[in-house]
């Protein structure tokens, strides 16, 4: 109960805090015609560092496979019979940054900067990185990302977010993500298909260790107005258009951000995603946000995500030990949760 | 007092050329990546858990000789197994040492990015660094 109460607490706080920021960093943004955030991210040295985006380890010789397929011809997004194998999700921080934005200027290679997350390295854990961080100048603000359609109150609570590195990221505190951030948080993940069950389960190791089932009955979304109509995930409705796996999601509660920098949503988010394998190696990764309560018009962000042929998943319970919130304080020096 | 300043330096550059891996809670809210912590001591306590594994290691200063004792912040147990580590890699009594960072209360905690265990350097999945 005492959680609930502070996490009551913690949303009460970040609404104050972003009031009072957000009007701060218009003001100072304006007035020094600058990215709020810019002059913290250099401080930080983390900043601004051109992105390369790396694949680290030998190059995945799953690239020049075909993308296996069941037998009545689908393609198949996870393992074949007598191998292991899972997703290695990329650490996508800043699904702003202009590597993943679809029609955003592609910073020029070997300057620094480029590379969307690769299909490389399908070894290790976050082998296939996008260096979302390091691409775009890091905590710039909702000014350092023009193709980003922030309406006036996104861009402030994103501004807001990136001036305190992401303290208030719900994810810190164990939610979930949801939406496409499951994508983008560095633990690996299952698609398991069932086509005579006509739906498509997808399992996660991280976020909080969550599963999704996207329904392939053609079922209509329940109505917003219903209970089910706003949950952390959304409801997922599946179908394929060929070899890609077209997903609508919508009921999205507005406890999650879209990506760890803290880019906001409301319940009015619609997400439409599409799944390709276009070999063996490789899930493509395509989502567009339509939120009207949050952005002036649609915008979309894609990337790969290479298969790791000798995985299996583990478990991971975030909840057990979380003791970095036993520490934290908000803008008012006072304890968030616990104490 | 200028290879203090260059290691300083080293350090800050690797830190910040490091990719963080493995995420979970906001590693810049509460870790400053421009203070990098090199540690060796003793291990005192292990708590193997999620989402955050810690040691503790006490810490004697050479010059004054007092005893400091550090927690340090690896990663969760499954990542922290993908980068060869057991429940038994680590056991009081042992002596460590640790590259991290450390956090920005000034505190003694530390974020660490790899242990050198046993003559072997292992990658502790920080929520920060590159983990080799």
């Amino acid at each position: 109960m005492r959680n609930r109460f502070s996490f009551r607490f913690l949303i009460l706080v970040i609404a104050v805090a972003f009031l009072l920021t957000a009007t701060m960093v218009t003001l100072l943004a304006a007035q020094q015609g600058q990215a709020p955030g810019q002059g913290n991210a250099q401080a930080n040295a983390a900043g601004g560092q051109g992105g390369a985006g790396r694949g680290r380890g030998a190059p995945n010789p799953l690239v020049k496979e075909p993308a296996p397929r069941l037998p009545d011809g689908t393609i198949n997004f996870g393992r074949v019979p007598g191998e292991k194998g899972m997703w290695n999700l990329p650490y996508i921080q800043n699904m702003g940054s202009a590597q993943y934005v679809v029609g955003a200027p592609q910073p020029a290679r070997g300057a620094g900067g480029g590379g969307r997350a690769g299909a490389a390295g399908g070894g290790q854990i976050g082998g296939g990185e996008g260096g979302a961080a390091r691409g775009g100048g890091q905590r710039g603000g909702a000014p350092s990302e023009p193709w980003v359609p922030f309406q006036p109150w996104a861009a402030a609570f994103y501004n807001y977010n990136s001036l305190n590195n992401s303290k208030y990221d719900p994810e810190g505190y164990c939610l979930p993500p949801g939406g496409p951030r499951l994508y983008a948080t560095p633990y690996p993940m299952e698609i398991i298909q069932q086509p005579e069950l006509k739906r498509v389960v997808m399992i996660f190791e991280g976020g909080t260790h969550v599963w999704r089932e996207i329904h392939m009955d053609a079922r209509p979304h329940p109505k917003a107005e219903t209970i089910k109509g706003e949950t952390w995930l959304g409801h997922s409705v599946g179908h394929w258009e060929g070899d890609a796996l077209v997903v609508d999601i919508v009921g999205f509660n507005e406890g999650t951000w879209l990506d760890y920098y803290g880019h906001p949503h409301t319940s009015q988010l619609h997400v439409i995603e599409k799944f390709t394998r276009p070999n063996k190696g490789t899930l493509h990764y395509e989502a567009t946000f339509d939120d009207p309560g949050a952005y002036t018009k649609p915008w979309s962000v894609t990337w790969d995500i290479p298969w790791n042929a000798t995985g299996e998943l583990q478990e991971y319970i975030c909840q057990e030990n979380n003791s970095y919130l036993n520490g934290l304080t908000d803008d008012f020096g006072q304890p968030i949760i616990g104490k | 007092m200028k290879i203090r300043v260059l290691a300083v330096l080293l350090a800050v550059v690797a830190v910040t050329s490091a990719m963080p891996v493995l995420a979970h809670h906001s590693f810049a809210a509460e870790f400053d990546a421009t203070k990098p912590v090199n540690l060796t001591g003793v291990v005192t306590k292990v708590e193997w858990m999620n989402p955050h594994t810690y040691f503790y290691i006490d810490v004697k200063d050479p010059e004054t000789g007092k005893v400091t004792s550090w927690a340090c912040e690896m990663g969760s147990p499954n990542g922290l197994t993908r980068q060869g580590w057991n429940r038994n890699t680590l056991h009081v009594g042992m002596v460590v040492t640790m590259n991290g960072t450390r956090a920005k209360d000034g505190s003694s905690k530390a974020n660490a990015r790899d242990v050198l265990v046993d003559g072997k350097k292992l990658g502790a999945a920080s929520s920060e660094g590159v983990t080799p």
